[in-house]
């Protein structure tokens, strides 16, 4: 099917800009154009995401001066309507000129990418009125880390400057700072009220405090290595991101993962999305002010964590995948112990649930809090939950299927319509992410008892002694917060020349700006749990 | 259904009394240990997997193998390919009162068997014979992958219940007597780090928790991390582990306390 898809928006494309576009490649469910021009970059993207319906996936940018001479961006938009395909803008940045155009103003989920390219390769966006430093605090002049010809271990030497926050003025208003430490045991980072009274006027976040080089470390790394590296971009999305990060490998390796290993994949996926969507609902309800809800679902939480241990050694699910496969087997006897605790702990989350929702003083904190407008969620890109609960139908598992996700996608043309209706009837507040979350850990639950007819082949294929360099792939899974995607270029002797990371938080954490507006102060934790961003995912 | 879903909406209690008794599964990765009947042509396989150079041979001769827990981030790498020399254990490695201490080499670990209520209850008597009061812990992440977070917050579910040992998490440093820091402590975050420290009375505890806090981990110390907590503020106890489990957690403040109260 994908192979139609792709003739078709090749067709599209080539039609309205053959005279632009050098050539085309095709690779897996991508296809690539390779633009003549570095000004038509505007003009192609807006087309490509706003005429073609598709979605700002990532933007990656490559030091290739060795190879081509130049940097090459590459911008990637997704079909999020069961087509799987992604499209690939591609141009080469002379590195004479080390500028570009920015999209931003047509495309607004860019703006951030632009940020982050400047950053790391020193590449002007020209015409993003946003050039302020991203993850890079205090740092010197000059100084590129995702450059070539940047050692690894360069200490920077501390430049003091003013970060410019937007300043709010009129009677009345006043600035709260926040953090980086903050008053819960949660991530660092600042945030930065103005204020009238109890009613937030803006928000703005200041994040990269937990910025550890992830992209450039990997660089270094063997590819086994940087397989340990990706499940420790986020603790809780480990079996996400590794996902994500050996579907890349294996894509560009031409391995073909084993059966067992695909269903093995999608039960920890599952597994991982069901304790990480009840820690979410106990720290909603800590956060509304009712800890008893709380404790409750935290035990529930507990118990997952030790069912993940006794079935992968890790309570956080590390050491799930290695390239070609899975490292750990389910066998007969955790199958066994998978569906008891399961069934345990479905029976207490549904008691839990109804005690929750029989709460009203609860229900009435929850409702029209943090709300969304559904069209500043679609121009900023949001993914994952915070998107399906405000009425946007994307979910990777669907729209890409990845390990046996294919299998699970089957609905009939009365299930369609009636997911429809549902989806249009969120209305992107507190309450909607709330139960969103309780009708995906009942769905996670389906798919792990769908997926424990575990095919009896092997757990993983060897992937070849070499693979070809320069051969580059995107390898993408749903979290618990989101799309994922990861690119990899492959370097000479199995290194990794790039290995681009966009978690589900990079494209969420805008969003929270816009949807703390017209709340007051003391709402915002409770805003910010529903949204479940991770600092670490965002920050590498 | 179990007896343990009677009391999912009731009074029962989940709390665990009995180290012994708490849940640790048969195959969790723990901390690893080396067979002391030496098995030398594996030593260069295993240092070789290692991809935090937990492990390294100590006279060059590839002879001698040394283990730097602090380090060690359960991969379980060279248990895979080395099985004869290294075993991963069930049980998470002991946290330790100085760095040198967290390396050992060729000798087997010894695991006590005290139990988590014995421990809590010392803990209780010791911090109520130094401060006359509970404990404040104020938590800081200095560039966590948020895994140890997710162990701390797990302190205060009803499971493990850390407050019944007078044991609390506080918002401000100010009010703290103990830094629980994790993370390979990131550029990004040293001023805040240090910010913190300087505002938190003495007598003031710091723990590393986590391998990256205790040596930076699989982050190592490049341009944006400094390579382990210690670079920045002094450190009275390493939790090792990736993550440290709850027990490893309660046992390192237990550890932290002990040190203090000799030396005050």
């Amino acid at each position: 099917m994908t192979v139609i898809y792709l003739e078709k928006y090749k067709k599209e494309v080539i039609e309205k800009f053959g005279d632009k576009i050098n050539r085309t490649e095709e690779n897996n469910n991508e296809i690539h154009f390779i633009l003549k021009n570095i000004n038509d970059i505007p003009l192609i993207c807006d087309y490509v995401c706003n005429s073609l319906g598709t979605r700002l996936a990532t933007i990656i940018c490559t030091d290739e001066r060795k190879i081509r001479n130049g940097f090459v961006i590459r911008y990637v938009f997704g079909k999020e309507n069961r087509e799987d395909v992604f499209i690939f803008v591609t141009t080469l940045v002379n590195q004479d000129k080390l500028s570009f155009p920015s999209i931003a103003l047509q495309i607004p989920a860019a703006f951030l990418y632009e940020r982050e390219i400047k950053d790391m390769f020193g590449l002007i966006p020209v015409g993003n009125p946003d050039t302020r430093p991203l993850a890079l605090h205090n740092w010197p002049e000059n100084t590129f880390p995702l450059r070539k010809e940047f050692d690894l271990n360069t200490k920077g030497t501390r430049q003091e400057k003013q970060y410019s926050f937007l300043k709010v003025e009129g009677e009345g208003i006043c600035e709260i700072p926040v953090g980086p430490i903050h008053a819960g045991i949660i991530e660092p980072g600042h945030f930065r009220f103005s204020i009238l009274g109890e009613n937030i006027i803006n928000l703005e976040t200041r994040l990269g405090y937990t910025h550890k080089g992830i992209e450039k470390l990997a660089e270094s790394m063997k590819l086994e290595d940087a397989l340990l590296l990706s499940e420790r971009i986020a603790g809780d999305e480990s079996v996400a991101n590794s996902t994500a990060y050996c579907q890349a490998i294996e894509k560009i390796a031409r391995t073909k993962i084993p059966k067992r290993a695909e269903n093995i994949r999608t039960i920890f996926g599952e597994l991982e999305r069901l304790y990480n969507h009840i820690g979410t609902l106990a720290g909603i309800s800590t956060d509304a002010g009712f800890p008893f809800g709380a404790a409750r679902l935290n035990i529930l939480k507990e118990r997952l964590m030790q069912l993940n241990e006794s079935s992968s050694g890790s309570r956080l699910l590390f050491g799930v995948n290695r390239i070609g496969g899975v490292r750990c087997n389910i066998s007969d006897e955790n199958r066994k112990l998978i569906i008891n605790t399961l069934d345990i702990v479905s029976h207490d989350f549904e008691k839990i649930i109804t005690f929750l929702k029989a709460k009203s003083s609860l229900m009435d904190r929850l409702k029209d809090t943090g709300k969304i407008q559904r069209k500043i969620a679609q121009e900023l890109g949001v993914v994952g939950v915070v998107a399906r609960s405000s009425g946007i139908d994307i979910d990777t598992r669907r729209d890409h299927p990845y390990a046996s996700y294919f299998s699970h996608n089957h609905r009939t043309p009365q299930q369609l319509v009636e997911e429809q209706i549902e989806m249009e009837k969120r209305s992107g507040d507190v309450l909607a992410r709330f139960e969103l979350r309780v009708k995906e850990v009942r769905n996670s639950m389906t798919i792990i008892e769908e997926s424990l007819n575990l095919a009896s082949d092997d757990m993983f294929t060897n992937p070849p002694e070499l693979i070809t360099p320069y051969g580059s792939a995107l390898g993408y899974s749903e979290s618990h917060r989101g799309q994922t995607i990861h690119w990899i270029m492959i370097g000479e002797n199995n290194s990794i020349f790039r290995y681009k990371i966009r978690t589900a938080s990079f494209c969420n954490w805008p969003m929270i700006e816009h949807a703390i507006l017209n709340d007051i102060v003391p709402d915002f934790p409770l805003v910010n749990k529903s949204l479940d961003l991770s600092y670490t995912g965002n920050d590498l | 259904m179990t007896n343990k879903t009677k009391g999912i909406m009731g009074n029962s209690s989940e709390t665990i009394r009995d180290l012994d008794n708490s849940f640790i599964a048969d195959n969790y990765r723990g901390g690893i240990v080396l067979n002391t009947g030496a098995i030398n042509d594996q030593i260069g396989l295993a240092e070789s997997a290692c991809p935090t150079k937990a492990l390294t041979s100590v006279k060059g001769d590839g002879k001698d193998l040394q283990v730097d827990h602090g380090k060690c981030i359960m991969c379980g790498y060279c248990s895979e390919i080395a099985p004869k020399l290294i075993k991963m254990m069930n049980k998470p490695d002991k946290p330790t009162q100085t760095k040198s201490r967290l390396v050992e080499q060729l000798v087997p670990q010894v695991q006590s068997s005290e139990s988590y209520e014995r421990i809590g209850i010392d803990l209780k008597n010791k911090i109520h014979k130094m401060f006359g009061r509970s404990l404040a812990i104020r938590q800081i992440d200095a560039g966590s992958c948020n895994g140890c977070e997710i162990e701390i917050t797990a302190l205060n579910n009803p499971i493990y219940d850390i407050e019944r040992f007078g044991i609390h998490f506080v918002a401000s440093p100010r009010h703290a007597d103990v830094l629980l820091v994790t993370g390979p402590a990131s550029r990004n975050m040293e001023i805040a780090l240090k910010r913190a420290f300087e505002a938190t009375p003495n007598p003031k505890i710091v723990i590393a928790v986590g391998a990256c806090a205790c040596s930076g981990g699989i982050f190592g110390d490049t341009y944006a991390t400094t390579g382990g907590i210690d670079k920045i503020v002094p450190v009275d106890v390493y939790i090792p582990g990736c993550p440290p489990r709850p027990q490893s957690l309660i046992s390192g403040l237990f550890l932290a306390i002990d040190k203090k109260i000799k030396n005050y």
